[in-house]
């Protein structure tokens, strides 16, 4: 009974009913597989228990939200993300903030996709929604396991608070529609296994084809908010490091890139019947991998943002192997039964270029998670290493460089192959834009003949697929144009790419307030400090002359969190249509330092040189005396200031009373105006600590200065993609609706 | 054109072979191991050291915007002097563990750092703050 006074029973209830909803679940369902025809007895048990499986972990994921509403500090997961200060908008954002509620939200998504999941498996019903629930199971025993519900012996006043890092609308969007995405990778898995394990391997793929894109489009959502997080307010740079974090969401969405081409050449040419099985599992279990490398620790000391361990390792480890095996268990023996077409695709074909294409991104995807598993596969070698940016930035030049070729020929071959010489004929205007751009870039600034190289393919991928697009909604509308459009957004991308990331120019600077200073071509001057003003934290003014545009000016953050005493930093960016100027804060010296000078020792506040020549312990009477007799006690810090040539002394006071132990530092004056305080004393090593108001001393900040050419293109290309895939969805929904028409 | 097929598949796998081998040296180009000091000290590669800051120990030369610092290993107690050109990351002095990538200096008797990465005390589990992105 122990255990139950230390868990919050409400929540811990609901989550514990929800495991035994799960098993009643798969139980149901497994009776059904085996129920004779007509006996639906099972299959409504199993229905009945799913729904309130839902809706217990409705419950379990509502009673956190309302106790970090509450701020119920009782609550280890309310203590340990949130406190008094928080806004109630970002108690939200405390929810996904910890590795308990991100499994949790994790796992509400996912219960919640499966009601709808179970509206579209038809026939298939018992089996899909069973594999479908253990995956969620497997969550919701690390959740049993790792109790968000678990209580403190006591009850704090106040909890530790939010990380101000994660204090951003992003926080509250981002992680959740991750999640989303995490969790739509296994509805593909679960169609696929679910077909090998009854034999049935006609018509999933047309069922679970939706879900594929729909996994694809949040993810990819997901991902691009993420980039856009790192890069608008976190000042991390850039929008995208290669960091273990990024690579595991990145890795099963290329993953998924794949396995949408494979389902669409399942349902168009009846190809890739043996791969596409393959293509979910690896989309599904990278997800796992991903979670194992980020949640398991083993990155810890790589990664920028890697959760450290939470003890939950070996049942991660449980489940990767799990879901492997099963997957692999089926696959393998199923495989010779499962029915193919051979490949007698001529070699310029669709066919072929889609069977190249996707080997290409295959190998990408395989490549990447190799870089980011460096530290496991160095585990056991001399010593750990992990792979920098370098290493994928260098590796996936090549990959780009083929898929942008493979894109830029698809929009024009047929199925059956056409000659090069009708080919290119109807490529003649992409090919003569390509050519331009890519004189365009060599006379701009592109000098490498592999970057050159780069953007004609890019560029070619973008206006043959641009031509198709057009030709497309001519013919038939908005409904056939979707699968070019996205690969108009990828050629997009790939321009936006290698212009920001390849040719943008940074440097690194000190401004002195109200002194301009000249940075190629722009003059830049630190006009003011803008204190804190309400929610608004502190900025600082920066003016930019001479950018080829009127002067105007950028704010960036730099502020300490009361809390943390963090240092923040928010940068500011100014976008034109060509380029964005980025200006993120380094280091902000608000020009009254504080000084701390041992005996004889000198030291500068501005333009004064200020020396500590002794302790004077007679300023009222011996210091020391009173201080044994208990009276207030006066020390004076004899300074002697040069300023202009002229030196002059002073002697500022420090007054203890030991009986009540207030310090008083009345401010002297200084000749010529400002103030000196004794800040304090180190008795220690027999410092003085020494603090200056009013004295000339300019404010520095020092900054990074980035302009980041055709940036713009990343994000715009980035939206057409997912415009593109959005319409090849809703296509592809009303497809498989037509199907469950023929089933009945 | 069954042969014309196998060749186009020997291509393939040639291209493949050859992908593999251009993966495999960007792979140990670009890999910086973890070592000990004394590793360091031998100098011939990139490598990345971590240890704590040593108290009092830092020192920056604002006119060559380079920073002095001793890293100390929490386990061995050994220390390494370090130097790193640019400006002074934020939050150094609360730093609890610092990584530091780059190699060593013979002549000057120093580990010259490329790169830093500031961990600081942090409550959201190992959210380091400084930037990995160069």
């Amino acid at each position: 009974m122990d255990y139950l006074s230390h868990i919050y029973l409400p929540g811990a209830v609901a989550l514990w009913s929800a495991l035994i909803f799960a098993l009643a679940t798969m139980w149901g369902y497994a009776l059904s597989l085996t129920a004779p025809a007509g006996d639906t007895g099972a299959l409504t048990f199993a229905r009945r228990s799913y729904s309130f499986f839902a809706l217990a972990i409705f419950l379990t994921a509502f009673v956190l939200s309302m106790l970090l509403m509450a701020r119920d500090f009782r609550v280890e997961y309310v203590f340990q993300y949130s406190g008094m200060d928080l806004p109630g908008y970002y108690q939200l954002a405390a929810f996904w903030a910890g590795q308990k509620g991100s499994f949790m939200i994790w796992l509400f998504w996912g219960t919640m996709l499966g009601l709808l999941v179970r509206k579209t498996t038809g026939k298939s019903e018992p089996a899909v929604m069973g594999i479908y629930t253990l995956t969620l199971l497997g969550l919701l025993l690390i959740l049993v396991r790792e109790n968000p519900f678990v209580m403190l012996s006591r009850t704090p006043v106040d909890g530790q608070g939010l990380n101000p890092l994660l204090q951003d609308n992003w926080m509250v969007i981002h992680p959740p529609i991750m999640f989303i995405g995490y969790a739509a990778t296994a509805i593909p898995f679960s169609f696929a296994m679910a077909a090998l394990w009854r034999r049935k391997y006609d018509g999933w793929a047309a069922r679970a084809f939706p879900w594929a894109l729909g996994g694809f489009l949040v993810l990819g959502t997901a991902i691009l908010m993420g980039g856009y997080w790192a890069y608008k307010t976190l000042g991390w740079g850039g929008y995208w490091g290669w960091d273990p974090v990024e690579n595991a969401s990145f890795i099963p969405w290329l993953f998924g890139t794949v396995l949408i081409h494979g389902l669409y050449m399942e349902r168009t040419k009846g190809r890739y019947r043996r791969a596409n099985y393959v293509l979910t599992f690896l989309t599904y279990i990278s997800v796992l991998y991903g979670t194992f490398l980020t949640r398991s620790g083993v990155l810890a000391d790589f990664s920028v943002h890697s959760f450290v361990d939470l003890g939950i390792s070996g049942w991660l480890t449980l489940l990767l192997g799990g879901f492997m095996l099963l997957g692999l268990y089926l696959i393998v023996t199923r495989w010779k039964e499962i029915p193919t077409a051979p490949n007698e695709d001529p070699m310029l074909s669709r066919g072929m270029f889609l069977v190249l294409g996707t080997i290409t991104i295959l190998i990408a995807a395989f490549v990447i998670t190799a870089g980011t598993s460096a530290p496991l596969l160095t585990r056991f070698m001399e010593s750990q290493s992990q792979v920098g940016p370098s290493f994928y930035n260098r590796v996936n030049l090549p990959i780009a460089m083929l898929v942008a070729f493979l894109l830029a020929f698809v929009p024009y071959l047929t199925w059956k192959g056409n000659p090069a010489s009708e080919i290119l004929r109807k490529m003649a205007l992409p090919i003569a834009f390509s050519v331009i751009v890519a004189v365009a870039a060599a006379v701009w600034r592109v000098r490498d003949v592999f970057h050159l190289i780069f953007i004609l393919l890019a560029a070619l991928a973008l206006a043959t697929n641009l031509q198709k697009t057009i030709d497309k909604y001519r013919a038939g509308g908005f409904k056939a144009m979707g699968g070019y459009l996205t690969h108009v957004g990828v050629g997009v991308i790939l321009l936006g790419i290698i212009a920001s990331s390849g040719y943008d120019q940074s440097t690194k600077v000190t401004l002195t307030q109200g002194a301009p200073k000249k940075l190629d071509g722009m003059t830049l001057t630190f006009k003011r400090f803008i204190p804190r003003q309400g929610r608004e934290k502190e900025r600082m003014e920066i003016e930019v002359a001479g950018a080829g545009r009127a002067p105007f000016m950028v704010y960036p953050k730099l502020f300490v969190n009361d809390r943390t005493r963090q240092t923040m930093v928010n940068p500011d960016i100014k976008s034109s249509p060509f380029q964005d100027l980025y200006v993120s804060p380094i280091e902000f010296d608000p020009g009254q330092p504080r000084l701390e000078l041992a005996k004889g020792q000198s030291g500068q506040i501005g333009d004064m040189e200020v020396r500590f020549v002794r302790f004077n312990l007679e300023m009222d009477g011996n210091a020391v005396a009173a201080l044994n007799a208990g009276h207030s006690s006066t020390v004076g810090a004899e300074l002697a200031i040069t300023k202009a040539g002229r030196t002059f002394n002073v002697t500022p006071v420090y007054r203890l009373n030991p009986a009540t132990g207030t310090v008083e530092t009345p401010p002297t004056s200084l000749p010529g105006g400002g103030t000196i305080t004794v800040a304090g004393i180190n008795t220690g090593n027999g410092a003085v600590q020494i603090e200056t108001t009013g004295v000339a001393s300019p404010m520095k900040l020092s900054i990074d200065v980035t302009r980041k050419p055709l940036i713009q293109l990343v994000w715009g290309g980035l939206y057409v993609v997912l415009l593109g895939g959005i319409l090849t969805m809703i296509q592809r929904f009303r497809q498989a609706r037509v199907l469950d028409r023929l089933e009945a | 054109m069954k042969i014309k097929k196998n060749r186009i598949y020997l291509f393939g796998i040639l291209l493949l072979v050859a992908f593999a081998g251009f993966s495999f040296t960007a792979f140990k180009d670009s890999m910086t191991p973890y070592v000990s000091y004394d590793r360091a000290k031998e100098g011939d590669r990139i490598v990345q050291v971590a240890g704590a800051l040593e108290k009092g120990s830092y020192s920056y030369a604002a006119a060559r915007e380079s920073l002095f610092f001793t890293l100390q290993d929490p386990k061995s107690k050994q220390t390494l002097r370090v130097r790193y050109k640019g400006l002074k990351p934020a939050n150094f002095e609360d730093a609890i563990s610092i990584v530091a990538i780059g190699h060593y200096d013979e002549k000057a008797k120093e580990f010259e750092a490329n790169k830093l990465l500031v961990k600081c005390p942090s409550k959201y589990q190992g959210a380091e703050v400084e930037k990995t992105y160069s």
